[in-house]
């Protein structure tokens, strides 16, 4: 349909809440715990529903000083974390209930709204369980601001990570971003001079065994770039760009064409699977690297993050102009 | 003499007819030789060899060295290069223990078993691979009528050398300079060199360094032909007033050769610009010692400046004929431990931004070539860092002038690493540690020192001699620091494994040497009034992406003036390229990929680079950090 108003489409679907704008349409999915669908001008962003992310690969170091033993709890809850409750709010206020059957049965196909919420609270697949929700905000310009927020419990042991991962159907031609130049870590940080960066393809560091690798800290805006879709009656290659933009604090982010899982299961390199997808995380908390040995010692206790403390990530996905 | 393969089992039979270490400057026979930097009186013999290989001393080919013999089911393989890289014998990577872990039960010799050598423990051995070299040369004409000399850059570990069937001589100490006189057995045309070289010997419990083990022909061999008189070593001492104006140089040389007492020495020293300072002739001797020279001004060697003298010395023979023309670059600076327990190069506080580098190359392994070397160098310039430490054996001889005209503090490291024999599971046990207090391994071990002082000792960018790597520490250490005192006064000396018995520090280390230690452990040690200046000789273990909370250890220079800085662990990983039939893709190797047990797997990739010298990210805070002081 053609968009002449102003404001958001909204589709009070019976599994799904969709949301349409000019040359952006969004499906948020009640099963799938998340953003299912980001289609900008046609074409696809999204393979799956982001989730939060709690793993990193193991470094040389965690593996030395055991952290990843000891922290193993969070590499289930990377793979497993399941949503509990979905909660809908419109212009602001929230439905009693999720908007499906027969609750949605009073709308028809012509709803609009200028800002609809959805928060996902999921549970960590942790003992003890802590809840970790995810709020998207969307405004009539198609811009989504998302806040991941992590419930401190101090029973649980330190983070990897905290953030957002976002797993892209196909692999991106590369990104650019403002940050530190390199790969940086909290720990690792003082030679990164601040600037604009490009970085061609989604490069993954060649440490002798895959790990934990890519990082860029204190970023204030990564815009991805891609050319090909998955889409049948799409097969003609051409540039598409997605920004991610800092809200009130710069983020962390990694960029590669691999989940940490599957970084953790190669012993080399040339293990890793074949490039096919753009995993992009967008980080509130990063552990540091460390590097006083690599047989015991841990990172220095300023750059570990604390299961006790409350972690909120808040960052916006902007649409070109 | 005869050779005997009992050498292998003995470790007081180490050198055996091998010449006395000496510097390693080049000689030429004219000055338009000098000038091209081609010396016609060195001719190398890398190249292809012929090769057998031997699983075991039993197995190796009894009489190849003998004129007669008959080769023709040899092999071929390229010299320099290691045996294992060539296909023969099985690659392994291991750390601290030794090699023959969990295959083969061995002890040092004269350790538990009391006052005893241990028959055919290497001599017999199932471990023990042999390699048989065979290189038929032709002698060049510039050597007809001189003396020649045979020169192994590197051999790993144990060599014998035959020359037209007539034994020549013995060496082990893999990383050191092994020359033999071949005078006595060349002869016209043809000549036939014979080289057997065993991957181990008793030698095989003091080098076990944290490597790919190999053996090998792994440096140049050259032919060196001497002329009638010969410089054989040159002794440079320059010395820097206490103003840090003036300057005195001292040179000493030892001269070899039939006309030795009838040649003329013209001796030429030029400033960094060319402009000559000053000359001296003094007559030929075997010993000769120039008057001194006095400089009212020179220009200090440094890191931010390493500026460097140029001294030329002709032998000349009665006729005022030139013989030979020896270059060297030399430098002006001063080294002090002061009375506020402090280093000082130059009247500045010496701070260390250095790294630890294995000679390494992914294709290669320890073989590895000038530009190999050049381009680390660039690297360390580029990275701010300034000083190297040589772990753990000396470098291929280019790197110590390479490090003077680049201006990197060199720490000066012997061949010698035992940490099998004391350190097990992380515990220290030296229940058989070598060398220990043991007067049969304190030949070897001196004579390991005596040589990396021989041949390195007119290096500005060398500030320290290290006795060597985690070797525990007992009088035959302490020994080695006191052949350094009583050679050379300009530089100090280190050793960290004294750590372990603190009874020792007095006459071990002239610094507090630690490996991994934490900062706040730093700090507390330097906060109870140590005796000695501190240095981390290892830190900042940069395995896979590591290198994070480099702000910790930065802060302890600005806090404590005694605190002088470390060497990261390490400069480059240490992996080689296979081609991998599954990706068809030629991919980087490490430790138990080779079926190699024991093996420590990935420990070796702790570089600021990858194997294929592509820098780590990790780089750009290193570059950070150490451009702070």
């Amino acid at each position: 349909m053609a968009y002449t108003k102003q404001q958001l489409h909204v589709i009070f679907g019976d599994g799904t809440l969709g949301l349409g704008g000019q040359n952006f349409h969004y499906i948020f999915s009640y099963e799938r715990g998340g953003l299912e669908s980001l289609v900008v001008n046609d074409r696809e962003w999204l393979y799956r529903a982001p989730m939060p992310t709690f793993w990193r690969a193991t470094t040389d170091n965690d593996h030395g000083s055991g952290f990843s033993v000891k922290s193993a709890q969070w590499y289930a809850a990377d793979h497993f974390t399941t949503c509990q409750q979905v909660s809908v709010a419109v212009d602001g206020q929230p439905l009693t209930e999720l908007p499906i059957a027969p609750v949605n049965n009073h709308y028809s196909n012509h709803e609009f709204a200028d800002e609809v919420a959805l928060t996902f609270t999921l549970a960590t697949n942790t003992i003890p369980s802590t809840p970790v929700t995810l709020t998207y905000t969307v405004t009539a310009d198609g811009r989504i601001a998302i806040n991941a927020h992590y419930t401190g419990n101090a029973a649980l042991p330190d983070l990897p990570a905290f953030g957002v991962r976002f797993i892209m159907p196909t692999t991106a031609t590369g990104f650019d971003y403002t940050g530190l130049s390199g790969e940086t870590y909290p720990d690792r940080m003082a030679g990164g001079v601040t600037g604009t960066y490009h970085v061609d393809g989604l490069p993954v560091t060649p440490y002798l065994v895959p790990q934990e690798c890519g990082m860029h800290m204190q970023t204030k805006q990564v815009t991805i770039n891609r050319n090909t879709t998955q889409n049948n009656a799409d097969q003609v290659a051409q540039p598409m760009a997605l920004t991610f933009n800092q809200a009130k604090q710069p983020f962390a982010f990694s960029c590669l064409p691999y989940t940490a899982d599957e970084l953790e299961s190669a012993t080399h390199i040339e293990e890793l699977p074949l490039p096919r997808r753009t995993v992009l995380g967008i980080f509130g908390a990063v552990r540091g690297v460390g590097g006083i040995d690599s047989w015991g010692t841990d990172v220095e206790n300023r750059y570990h993050i604390p299961a006790s403390d409350d972690i909120d990530l808040n960052f916006t996905i902007e649409l070109p102009k | 003499m005869q050779a005997t393969l009992d050498w292998l089992d003995d470790p007081e039979v180490f050198r055996v007819n091998q010449l006395p270490a000496h510097s390693d400057h080049h000689f030429y026979q004219t000055t338009t030789e000098l000038q091209a930097q081609h010396s016609s009186l060195v001719q190398s013999l890398n190249g292809t060899w012929q090769f057998k290989f031997a699983k075991t001393p039993a197995d190796r080919p009894l009489a190849f060295y003998q004129p007669t013999f008959d080769a023709s089911d040899f092999d071929t393989i390229q010299v320099p290069g290691h045996i294992e890289l060539a296909g023969y014998g099985q690659i392994q990577y291991i750390n601290t223990l030794y090699p023959w872990e969990g295959k083969l039960y061995r002890r040092p010799a004269y350790t538990l078993n009391a006052d005893q050598l241990i028959a055919d423990d290497f001599s017999e051995a199932p471990d023990n691979t042999v390699g048989s070299y065979l290189k038929d040369f032709t002698l060049p004409k510039a050597f007809e009528n001189k003396r020649t000399i045979i020169q192994f850059q590197g051999v790993e570990e144990a060599l014998y050398v035959w020359l037209n069937g007539h034994f020549v001589g013995y060496a082990e100490d893999s990383f050191t300079p092994s020359e033999f006189d071949l005078t006595p057995y060349l002869q016209a045309g043809q000549n036939r060199l014979a080289v057997r070289v065993y991957k181990r010997c008793t030698a095989s419990f003091i080098e076990d360094q944290d490597m790919f083990r190999f053996s090998g022909i792994f440096r140049d061999v050259n032919l060196l032909a001497l002329p009638a008189a010969h410089l054989d070593d040159l002794d440079l001492k320059p010395t820097v007033n206490d103003d840090f104006k003036g300057g005195q140089l001292a040179v000493t040389t030892k001269l070899s050769g039939a006309a030795v007492t009838n040649a003329t020495l013209k001796l030429t020293i030029k400033d960094a610009t060319g402009q000559v300072l000053a000359t001296q002739t003094q007559p030929g001797a075997a010993k000769v010692t120039f008057d001194a020279f006095a400089f009212d001004q020179v220009a200090l060697w440094s890191p931010q400046q390493p500026t460097l003298y140029q001294l030329t010395l002709g032998v000349y023979d009665a006729d005022e004929h030139l013989l030979e023309v020896v270059p060297y670059q030399f430098g002006f600076r001063k080294v002090e431990l002061r009375a506020d327990k402090v280093i000082y190069v130059n009247n500045k506080r010496l701070v260390i931004n250095g790294v630890n580098r294995h000679e390494w190359n992914a294709k290669t392994g320890r073989v590895i070539t000038m530009a190999d070397m050049q381009a680390d160098i660039q690297t360390m310039l580029d990275n701010n860092i300034n000083a190297d430490r040589t772990c753990h054996y000396p470098d291929q001889l280019p790197w110590y002038t390479l490090c003077d005209q680049a201006g990197i503090y060199l720490m000066a490291e012997n061949n010698l690493e035992s940490h099998g024999s004391w350190q097990k599971l992380g515990a220290v046990e030296p229940s058989y540690n070598v060398p220990g207090d043991n007067p049969h391994w304190l030949a070897a071990v001196i004579d390991r020192a005596r040589s990396n002082y021989e041949w390195f000792k007119n290096h500005p960018a060398i500030i320290f001699w290290s006795l060597g790597n985690e070797s525990y520490a007992g009088e035959d250490i302490a020994q080695m620091q006191a052949f350094y005192k009583a050679h050379d006064d300009s530089r100090l000396v280190h050793y960290e494994g004294v750590v372990h018995t603190p009874a020792l520090k007095d006459r071990i280390s002239d610094v507090e040497s630690r490996m991994y230690e934490k900062p706040d452990q730093i700090a507390a040690h330097l906060d109870d009034n140590p005796a000695k200046p501190f240095i981390d000789c290892e830190y900042m273990h940069d395995m896979g992406n590591s290198l994070g909370g480099m702000q910790s250890y930065n802060d302890l220079i600005d806090t404590y003036p005694m605190y002088q800085g470390g060497f990261i662990w390490d400069f480059i990983d240490q992996a080689l390229f296979v081609h991998d039939a599954v990706t068809d893709q030629d991919v980087l190797r490490y430790g138990g990929d080779f079926d190699d047990r024991h093996s420590d797997n990935e420990f070796s990739g702790d570089g600021l680079l990858f194997a294929d010298r592509t820098p780590k990210p990790a780089i750009q805070e290193v570059k950070y950090y150490y451009g702070l002081h």
